[in-house]
């Protein structure tokens, strides 16, 4: 029961928006990075936060460059608070690149067409940010150059593209949809049915459910639910 | 047989995963299998030349079951190659986060190769007439790949994307210098870092050199 009480709080205090902007950022921060390491699927390019977060980052390096050097150990001791906060944060947002760099080349041409319809549909967020973008299809480029030089150029022409889908087999590689995550209820959701199994579930507000990704997708992307 | 050095080529792929370092290119596998590929479409075109361009499967079942196994032999040879090339890229992107230097290393090793026993060159050359592992095609790509994980870097220069993975828990930790290191520049001052010597100094100053083998973290 105690620990039930534990959670509560934590959703209360998230719920109450008169916590300063510094430490939502950092919540916001920290909760993109565990979804992105968690979620199978590439979640949306969160700029706002990024922006927020890189700007802080930048200002608390100017701080630190303009204070060292002096002699108070008073001000000394507030610049290692500082730097080490900084270091925590460069870590975060780190963590979080590389584990949307490490999806964009596990299922790139997969990401590449969810990029593209993203974009087309006027989506305000899309899938990618630009420099991922120039990420993903110069890294596609040098491997089918890659490939291309090394055996595909002396292939019958049928049989040298990278993105076949006929012969039974499709090329193009796809994320576990269907993959288990651990999810927090912030707002009621209601009867969730899951599909391909004829049953549902109820979430209410404060409940922790493992279901798999493909039913909480919706949601989780709605900021109802958050990946844990 | 149909397959075969295909086969081998998966299996080479998947002994790679397990190792630290990336083993020599299996070129003469590599063109086997292509080789194969080829003479198989060729043995497709000369099937179906009889037939000019009117086959109806259903009226030479034996026939349409031939091309059918040529097909799909042609196939999974594509698959081996894909597989067997992009487990070795996998390989070298992560050398080049990982801040190794690949074609460095694998000049030094040319290098040792060919200075190192000079009389005895002869015998040695057959299996790898370079002493690279890597085929020209990946050295190639490596360079590509360098210039494009530089320019993606250069454009989060605050946050060092190549840094550690790991917590940070401290903001100082103590270090021991493993090779000379020459001279660093920190907020603190310059620090000289002679081999054998022990600091005690900002994590993110010595990231690099720890990663590149200079100095090791004492914990």
């Amino acid at each position: 029961m105690d620990d039930m009480d534990d959670i509560d709080d934590i959703i209360a205090e998230i719920a109450v928006d008169n916590t300063p902007a510094e430490t939502r950022d950092l919540q916001d921060l920290t909760r993109c990075w565990v979804a992105e390491r968690i979620a199978p699927e590439m979640l949306a390019w969160p700029h706002d936060v990024v922006d927020r977060v890189l700007e802080r980052i930048r200002r608390q390096i100017e701080l630190v460059e303009d204070q060292t050097g002096s002699m108070d150990p008073k001000t000394n001791f507030k610049l290692i608070v500082v730097q080490t906060e900084l270091e925590r944060f460069k870590f975060l947002v780190r963590g979080f690149l590389r584990a949307r760099l490490k999806k964009i080349d596990a299922h790139p041409l997969y990401i590449l067409a969810q990029h593209n319809d993203s974009s087309r549909s006027g989506d305000l967020n899309p899938l990618l940010s630009p420099s991922e973008y120039q990420y993903l299809t110069t890294h596609q480029s040098l491997l089918s150059a890659h490939y291309k030089s090394s055996f595909l150029g002396q292939f019958p022409a049928s049989l040298q593209r990278l993105d076949d889908t006929t012969g039974g087999v499709n090329m193009i590689d796809r994320p576990d949809e269907d993959a288990a995550v651990f999810v927090r209820c912030l707002k009621d959701v209601g009867d969730l049915a899951i599909e391909g199994t004829g049953s549902s579930v109820d979430i209410k507000r404060g409940d922790v459910w493992v279901v798999r990704w493909s039913a909480v997708r919706r949601w989780v992307e709605a900021g109802d639910l958050e990946v844990i | 047989m149909y397959g075969e050095t295909g086969f081998k080529l998966v299996q080479a792929a998947k002994r790679e995963q397990a190792l630290a370092h990336l083993p020599p290119y299996q070129t003469e596998l590599v063109r086997a299998t292509t080789r194969e590929v080829r003479d198989l479409d060729k043995d497709v075109a000369s099937i179906l030349e009889p037939f000019a361009g009117s086959f109806n499967p259903s009226s030479e079942p034996a026939v349409a079951c031939g091309l059918l196994t040529n097909h799909l032999c042609m196939r999974r040879n594509k698959r081996c190659l894909l597989a067997y090339h992009r487990t070795r890229t996998d390989k070298l992107d992560e050398m080049c986060w990982g801040g190794i230097d690949v074609l460095e290393r694998q000049q030094q090793q040319v290098n040792r190769a060919g200075g190192g026993e000079g009389g005895a060159m002869g015998g040695e050359g057959g299996s790898n007439s370079n002493g690279s592992s890597l085929s020209p095609e990946e050295e190639e790509y490596v360079r590509q790949y360098s210039d494009l994980l530089a320019a993606y870097k250069g454009q989060w220069t605050d946050v060092d994307l190549t840094g550690s993975l790991e917590p940070p828990k401290d903001l100082f930790i103590d270090v021991r210098v493993l090779k000379d290191a020459g001279e660093i520049q920190t907020e603190y001052g310059a620090i000289t870092l002679t081999k054998n010597s022990q600091f005690y100094v900002r994590q993110g100053d010595v990231e690099r050199l720890i990663q590149q083998g200079y100095l090791q973290r004492l914990s």
